[in-house]
């Protein structure tokens, strides 16, 4: 498990670095640490979700500068989430798992805003959530989706081969 | 295991409340310094790992398209040198062309332009193969000329060329004099690829070095005035019946690609027309 955090971690780290802003459209840009997270969320439970939401949240966090621990709060909770509710829902469908991403990334940008409210972060709610956690909140649910049906489909040609 | 699964939660939310109440009561820069001792060497190897392959990317790109240009410009390069052998052979072309044209106009006598397509260069026969023949109507012992001076005459025509034997070739006799002195003599051709002028006058009439030496127009081939070399050594045989001067060629007989066949029936003086180029 140590290592699949690890991993989890510092792909999501790096796929931050590297590919997001690669793929930003326009100002949007999508969070894939918390992708990741929810995919192995999916995957390996609610302890991993959690494990794996704190230690890309604290990265995130020492990375943009600002107050570390929000989005390992936020992360944590999000990852533990979708571990705990992720066998209820029939996430290999795209229509559950684009609006589930996205629902995912505004409850995060929620507790965000919520737990930055209690250290007097001044940004106005409507538009951080109009311009920056909807649009982000799409763009993750579409890309997640994507990327779900990437790995099935990878999976699928493993089998096959082997 | 429910209960352990919340007790990480908790665990997790404490350490994340933890930190912020910290910072939010000034302990943050011991925390954010004691995280970034961790964090910043991860965040400069994972900034590292993309830079580096973006720089492997590029100069892997920056080497294709240099070989890739290097390929295009040795074509380029190929083709421009080409091109500039055909510009410098269409404007030396252009310009003999012109030098023709321009004698053909001040010519008194009508005039057939022909292009050299081949040369007989052997000790035995000095001859050009031009591309105008019989039906062009050109006659045996047609004089043919460029702009420099003469060149020799038609000795064989065919249905699409005639042979022009050459001042040099070792059979040729033209009748010449000095313009100058007015001395008159035969200008023959020689083995060796000169022509010499024979003249029979015992005390040299005053030929000199540099001399120029025209047709005469006697015997009725060649029209008069036409140059035919310069004098460039003078071969005095003492007692001897006759007295050679050695010539220099004003044309270049192996450099020769255009001439003028000499048409006309009338065969008039035709010194004026080349005086221009004599007087150089």
């Amino acid at each position: 498990m140590r290592a699949l955090v690890v991993l989890t971690v510092l792909g999501g780290g790096f796929a931050q670095a590297t590919v997001a802003p690669a793929l930003r459209i326009g100002d949007v840009l999508p969070d894939l640490p918390l992708i990741v997270v929810a995919l192995l969320a999916l995957r390996r439970g609610p302890e991993f979700g959690c494990v794996a939401g704190f230690a890309a949240g604290v990265l995130q966090d020492a990375a943009a500068g600002g107050l570390i621990g929000v989005q390992a709060l936020t992360k944590a909770l999000a990852g533990f989430a979708i571990g705990l509710v992720g066998g209820e829902l029939r996430v290999t469908q795209p229509l559950v798992q684009v609006p589930g991403l996205a629902l995912l990334t505004i409850a995060e940008g929620l507790l965000r805003f919520g737990l930055l409210k209690l250290f007097h972060f001044g940004a106005p709610f409507g538009e951080l959530m109009l311009y920056v956690v909807i649009p982000q909140a799409l763009y993750n649910g579409f890309l997640g989706a994507a990327l779900v049906l990437a790995l099935a489909g990878a999976e699928t040609l493993r089998r096959r081969m082997s | 295991m429910k209960i352990r699964r919340f007790v990480l939660l908790v665990t997790v939310l404490l350490a994340c409340l933890g930190l912020l109440t910290l910072q939010s009561r000034g302990y943050g820069a011991r925390a954010a310094d004691a995280l970034a001792f961790v964090t910043t060497p991860l965040q400069s190897a994972l900034a590292a790992i993309p830079r580096g392959a973006l720089g492997l990317w590029s100069s892997y790109l920056d080497w294709k398209g240099v070989l890739v240009d290097n390929r295009r410009l040795r074509q380029e390069n190929q083709r421009l040198r080409v091109d500039a052998l055909w510009v410098t052979d269409a404007v030396d072309e252009n310009r003999r062309l012109r030098r023709l044209l321009e004698l053909r106009n001040r010519l008194p006598v009508t005039t057939l332009a022909g292009e050299v397509i081949a040369r007989d260069w052997g000790g035995w026969v000095r001859s050009l193969t031009i591309n105008r023949g019989r039906g062009d109507d050109v006659r045996r012992l047609t004089a043919v000329i460029s702009p420099e001076g003469l060149v020799g005459r038609i000795v064989d025509v065919r249905p699409g060329a005639s042979i022009v034997q050459v001042l040099t070739d070792p059979s040729s006799t033209v009748g010449a004099h000095a313009l100058r002195t007015r001395t008159p003599g035969i200008v023959e051709g020689d083995p060796r690829g000169t022509i010499r002028f024979k003249y029979m006058a015992r005390d040299g009439a005053g030929i000199a070095v540099d001399d120029v030496i025209v047709t005469s127009g006697l015997g009725g081939v060649f029209p008069r005035g036409i140059p035919i070399g310069r004098v460039r050594a003078i071969d005095d045989r003492g007692s001897a019946l006759f007295h050679y001067a050695l010539l220099a060629p004003v044309v270049d007989f192996a450099r020769v690609d255009e001439v003028l066949l000499v048409t006309g029936e009338a065969a008039p003086d035709l010194t004026t027309a080349f005086l221009v180029k004599i007087d150089d």
